[in-house]
């Protein structure tokens, strides 16, 4: 008994939170693919790789042009929400009348193209921009403040998006387009212009990924092999297109991950993740927070 | 004037014979060694060291392609990209062999990808030089006939680190082997598995206290769990084997979460990366640690023999032409280079003379009768392979790893205390960001 409750000491509570911060990361990553899911009806299979083209931008900016982190951001996200549009313009939108699985198809082609594009242009060397954030420390506790910042960029992002899809003209033409592709033309919407709109938001976010991971992991062109398809469970675990859903469901793998890896071996940690993912598939198919059907 | 009978039997003669002489000095010219070389080219393992392995070997390949043909035999070099996936790696050893027609297989970064491969080549009656990959589990058991590895093994790498901390337990750390708390860490492919299989070995021989011993995927988008584990498991020493980037992945998040120790010692691959490791520690990896076979550069010139004083000249210049500005001649690149030259120099010749060619079995004949001593290798160790009968057929039963520090950006052999360039610095001085004192 006495070892039982020693588990319960200051470190469970640092996996515990950081466990919270870990899916703070996962939910940035979900929060752009479940944007475009949702209204668009495709999956990005090589939204991971936007995330890498970003992280790259970020690494040249500050550690080679030397411009100021604050300043790159932004101009990253911009790049990265331009790259989200030309995607739909060339890959996209001549596709999506297409069956499902040619649109899959063509963007796992994207990835490989992003992928071999970024090993010949940028080499396959690891490389990070060198800037070493302070440590929160509460006593026997640390925690990083990049991760801080991953969380409180998600929770925002989240809550900003929240309010534009609500609140904006064209974020209610977006969930309008979402419900319904065909009648929404008839009324005057210009679809074209609001699918191109929703790719560079989707881009953007990609981009703000893309500035809070490169504190916290090295840029090399295969970045997104980690997070990919971690990040694309996230978002039908959450519910395609399910924007609360996918936030939940990033805390919920993130903490099975972090307390399974602390009671158990790390490895057993994503064996229990993915356990859970597919039992939930059986469960609630439609996602965490999906209505019962 | 015309010519007689003898006269003209004499000029067929003549001219019958140089036909012949140019025919077979044509066939001897068609006479070809074709190699095909697998290493990752792309993907993680590219930059975590793969790619100076195939340097290593290109190096030495395009050297003896310049000296021309070795007993008759032109050298051909095939290169061919594992991308990071064994599965890619498995295709690529089968189209070289029969699509490319090679007459054997050499390199391999990767054991995942070793162990595979060779079953298949040993299957196809090939021959395969494994310059690379260490994994005890290519050849534990498999008494296969093709498959030759001059690398030291997995396991020798965990034993040779524990040694080390066994033997400086008392004078550095004031304590008994017994009472030094131990963590073994590793990414859980068959390279990590087997080099903490070796340091779990060594540190149980050596009575030493195992307080976490753990297996991660080098792909994990987050190590924070282990972090945490390690930080409660309080160990004085960290054995650690990884590839990158989880090794910075891990550094980082040790340094966020406020994780210290006596030292982490680093065991292959991302840590014989000096410029890498530095760059993810933020510029300098000092008092860092790798157990790896012996810098060709570090190995001490007098225990090796003389005639190969040119050839690590020959490689260091090679290496500074593809990789200028590097502050430490990476490890990896002599590691390939040596044992491409053990076989050039030791194997093929002794097949062409004395088996009579270039096909498996006198590969394997002549492969057998290598015979190198101590500081025959640019490695410094020497080379004798393991008979069929052995479990551990085809391995160099005379290499061995070393433990190499990082000082003011400069690496040192630390142990075996009989190469030994300096004395070892562990446990970490105080004001090092990982140290505990």
């Amino acid at each position: 008994m006495q070892s039982f409750l020693e588990i319960f000491d200051i470190y469970l509570l640092e996996a515990v939170i950081n466990g919270i911060l870990f899916g703070g990361v996962l939910a940035l990553l979900a929060l752009g693919l479940n944007l475009i899911f949702g209204v668009i009806d495709v999956t990005w299979i090589c939204y991971a790789e936007l995330v890498m083209i970003g992280m790259y931008g970020m690494y040249y900016l500050v550690s080679v042009f030397h411009v100021s982190y604050w300043i790159a951001a932004p101009l990253c996200i911009l790049l990265v929400a331009g790259m989200g549009a030309l995607l739909h313009i060339l890959v996209i939108q001549p596709l999506l009348s297409a069956p499902p699985i040619n649109q899959l198809l063509a963007t796992g082609g994207v990835l490989f193209f992003l992928q071999s594009l970024a090993t010949v242009a940028f080499g396959i060397d690891f490389r990070n921009l060198g800037i070493q954030l302070p440590v929160l420390a509460l006593g026997e506790m640390h925690f990083s403040y990049s991760r801080l910042l991953s969380f409180a960029a998600a929770l925002v992002g989240m809550v900003a998006v929240y309010v534009f899809m609500k609140r904006s003209y064209t974020g209610i033409a977006i969930r309008a387009i979402a419900q319904d592709r065909q009648i929404m033309a008839l009324m005057g919407v210009d679809a074209r212009r609001i699918y191109i709109v929703t790719s560079a938001l989707g881009g953007a976010l990609a981009g703000l990924a893309a500035c809070l991971l490169v504190l916290q992991y090295d840029v090399h062109p295969f970045v997104g092999l980690s997070f990919g398809p971690i990040t694309f469970l996230i978002c039908v675990l959450g519910g395609l297109g399910n924007f609360v859903g996918g936030f939940v469901a990033s805390f919920v793998f993130a903490e099975i991950i972090s307390l399974g890896g602390l009671f158990s071996d790390l490895e057993w940690g994503y064996v229990l993740a993915f356990g859970f993912f597919i039992l939930m598939m059986f469960v609630r198919p439609g996602g965490l927070l999906a209505r019962r059907q | 004037m015309r010519m007689g009978g003898l006269g003209r039997a004499f000029a067929g003669a003549l001219a019958m014979g140089a036909a012949l002489g140019l025919a077979m000095a044509a066939q001897a010219q068609d006479k070809k060694f074709k190699i095909g070389v697998i290493f990752d080219l792309t993907g993680p393992l590219a930059g975590g060291g793969s790619e100076l392995q195939y340097l290593g070997v290109k190096i030495m390949n395009d050297y003896f392609i310049k000296q021309g043909p070795i007993e008759g035999y032109t050298i051909e070099a095939v290169y061919a990209d594992a991308q990071s996936k064994p599965d890619i790696a498995i295709n690529e050893a089968v189209r070289l062999m029969e699509q490319e027609k090679v007459d054997m297989v050499a390199g391999i970064y990767s054991s995942a990808q070793c162990v595979p491969i060779a079953s298949r080549v040993e299957q196809a009656k090939k021959f395969l030089w494994l310059t690379t990959c260490i994994s005890t589990g290519v050849v534990e058991d498999k008494h296969y006939k093709y498959v030759f590895r001059p690398q030291a093994s997995g396991q020798q790498y965990g034993l040779t680190t524990t040694d080390m901390v066994a033997n400086i337990a008392k004078p550095n750390f004031g304590k008994e082997p017994k009472d030094m708390r131990v963590a073994i860490i590793h990414e859980d492919g068959a390279y990590g598995v087997d080099v903490a299989r070796g340091n779990e070995m060594g540190a149980k021989k050596a009575g030493m206290n195992i307080v976490l011993k753990e297996g991660y995927s080098a792909t994990a988008p987050d190590l924070s769990a282990l972090v945490t584990k390690l930080k409660r498991a309080r160990p004085d020493v960290v054995f650690h084997t990884g590839y990158n980037p989880d090794i910075s992945l891990l550094l980082r998040q040790s340094r966020e979460q406020g994780f210290k120790t006596g030292g982490i010692i680093g065991q292959g691959a991302g840590y014989g990366v000096y410029e890498k490791l530095a760059d993810s520690l933020g510029g300098h990896a000092q008092y860092f640690f790798n157990t790896d076979p012996v810098s060709i550069w570090l190995a001490n010139p007098k225990a090796i023999d003389p005639k190969l004083q040119p050839i690590v000249k020959m490689v260091g210049e090679e290496f500074d032409k593809a990789k200028p500005g590097q502050t430490i001649r990476s490890a990896h690149v002599g590691i390939g280079a040596s044992n491409m030259y053990v076989f050039f120099t030791q194997v093929l010749p002794v097949a062409i003379k004395k088996y009579g060619g270039v096909d498996a079995e006198a590969l394997r004949k002549a492969a057998l009768d290598v015979d190198i001593p101590e500081g025959g290798t640019m490695l410094g160790f020497g080379v004798k392979f393991a008979p069929t009968e052995s479990p551990i057929a085809g391995q160099n039963e005379r290499s061995y790893p070393v433990v190499i520090q990082y000082v003011d950006d400069k690496p040192y052999v630390v142990w075996p205390k009989s190469l030994a360039q300096r004395d070892v610095v562990l446990p970490w001085p105080a004001g090092m960001t990982y140290s505990y004192k």
